[in-house]
């Protein structure tokens, strides 16, 4: 008997438990009213961490190029991630391709921050996304409304973002993602609770993920905005439309003066609410990055549409 | 009483909550124009080198400077910890007023990450440790006020406390009544 109390009191002074779901979700809640920043290697690394960048995001080319390039584009180099992960202080996070499994396990393996399950990647499984919960390390997806980011969820993602369109330049894809989210979470709320159920079934989404929205008047999970954002005032506008942070893909390094674009991304997403402040940052940054127009993309060229 | 919870970046919200959660007034810290009716400072999570970055424009580091100096009661979680330390191992020094040394990411990386059982003030709750700093030596003023076994995980300097964990994540009553009682009567807590 003093020998089973001497044990639980020696397990319960040292209990410590790792990658719970509160701790995955913990670090993106300290990533919030911050900026990640796509980078292709250590040098653009370190320049996105002195521009006050909150987290990196390991890539082998920017969505722009990827678009532009074409081919089958996968999980970065072994060597450009931990290139990457040994420059800079702040988090890092790298991309698998949607559906492949063992990319993530390999980023889990090589201690990554955080694993963004991307639709800029192609894909690996047109049915079927990872399932998060077995992995330690935390995901971040993509999703363009409420069913989409709920089934996300259930499958375990501790972070959502807009899909956007990436690599354009145009930020017309996060607004509309990111307002169909808002409509889509504002219906859950204001729906009684005898009708989740139906609903779930309408979006198809698990249940109790709805349940969770009802009880906290928004997602369970912090939403970050992601997908043609190129300028302090895009960043401004999706913080202002209730996201709680921005990711930079192509934006920064395909500009005429990164390091200074990204600094002012950085202070207008603080201050996203402070006009003057927005204005004073968005004076001589240089040329913006070329645009695309989302009309003259193919259907087949859209990279939201991928992931289900 | 308003609290100020510098809102640069980081999980400043969830501060809020617990704020909300013992019923007073705070505002949102941003510019040096936002401390002027403060008489209590919440420094939050977050990532502390953005923070730094962000402020290095408006001199908004220099008048907390002053504000915790003149002893108002200080709170820092996490990168909050950082920003007060007066030594950063590999990083940078900012406010510099809480007598220690901490290393930034001591546990390791994300997946080292844990929720991990903490006494403080003689309670014992589960906490977050996120990418979480260690403070590796305090001076003869610092108290220790919260450990995981030996490790000391909560420090406090007179108006000043800091933690290298996120009791703002988790409010259970013992920290919230901790929280009513500091920001109420920090000010006047000059020793032990």
């Amino acid at each position: 008997m003093d020998f089973c109390l001497y044990k639980l009191v020696v397990i319960i002074k040292y209990m410590k438990v790792e990658s719970t779901f509160k701790i995955k979700k913990g670090l993106a809640e300290m990533l919030k009213g911050g900026v990640i920043m796509d980078v292709i290697n250590a040098e653009q690394a370190v320049t996105a961490e002195k521009s006050g960048a909150a987290a990196v995001m390991a890539l082998e080319r920017v969505p722009a190029d990827i678009r532009a390039q074409g081919g089958v584009a996968r999980m970065s180099s072994v060597e450009t991630i931990q290139e990457i992960m040994t420059s800079v202080s702040i988090p890092v996070m790298a991309k698998s391709r949607i559906g492949h499994f063992v990319e993530a396990q390999m980023l889990e393996a090589l201690g990554i921050d955080f694993i963004d399950e991307s639709e800029v990647l192609t894909p690996a499984d047109e049915k079927n996304h990872i399932d998060k919960h077995d992995i330690k390390t935390p995901f971040v997806n993509g999703a363009t409304n409420i069913g989409e980011a709920c089934r996300r969820i259930g499958e375990g993602a501790a972070m959502i973002r807009t899909k956007g369109e990436a690599g354009t330049g145009n930020v017309i894809e996060a607004v509309k993602h990111m307002r169909s989210m808002t409509e889509g979470i504002n219906k859950i709320v204001s729906s009684d609770k005898n009708q989740l159920m139906a609903l779930a079934k309408e979006i198809s989404a698990p249940y109790e993920v709805l349940k969770e929205i009802k009880k906290l008047g928004k997602l369970p999970v912090v939403n970050f905005a992601a997908g043609g954002i190129a300028t302090p005032a895009d960043a401004a506008l999706m913080m202002q439309l209730g996201c709680d942070g921005v990711f930079v893909g192509s934006g920064i390094f395909k500009s005429g003066d990164p390091a200074e674009r990204a600094e002012a991304i950085v202070i207008a997403t603080t201050n996203y609410d402070n006009p003057e402040k927005i204005v004073e940052v968005s004076k001589n940054l240089g040329e913006p990055m070329v645009g695309i127009n989302i009309d003259d993309l193919d259907e087949a060229e859209k990279l939201a549409k991928r992931g289900w | 009483m308003t609290t100020g919870i510098l809102s640069l970046q980081g999980n400043f919200l969830d501060h809020t909550r617990s704020l909300e959660l013992i019923k007073k007034d705070y505002i949102l810290i941003k510019q040096k124009n936002d401390l002027k009716s403060i008489d209590s400072l919440i420094l939050p999570g977050g990532e502390s080198t953005s923070m730094i970055k962000i402020q290095s424009n408006n001199e908004l580091f220099k008048k907390l400077k002053i504000l915790i100096n003149d002893g108002i009661p200080t709170i820092g979680t996490c990168a909050g910890l950082i920003l007060l330390a007066k030594d950063v191992v590999d990083g940078e020094t900012s406010l510099g007023l809480l007598d220690c040394v901490v290393e930034r990411n001591a546990y390791g990386r994300q997946n080292e990450s844990f929720e991990g059982l903490v006494n403080f003030l003689d309670n014992t709750q589960m906490y977050c440790f996120i990418r979480a700093p260690k403070i590796l030596k305090t001076g003869k003023k610092v108290k220790n006020i919260a450990f995981i076994d030996e490790e000391v995980v909560g420090v406090q300097q007179n108006n000043i406390a800091a933690f290298t964990f996120h009791p703002e994540l988790t409010n259970d009553k013992n920290y919230l009544s901790w929280l009513k009682y500091f920001i109420e009567e920090g000010k006047n807590v000059r020793s032990f």
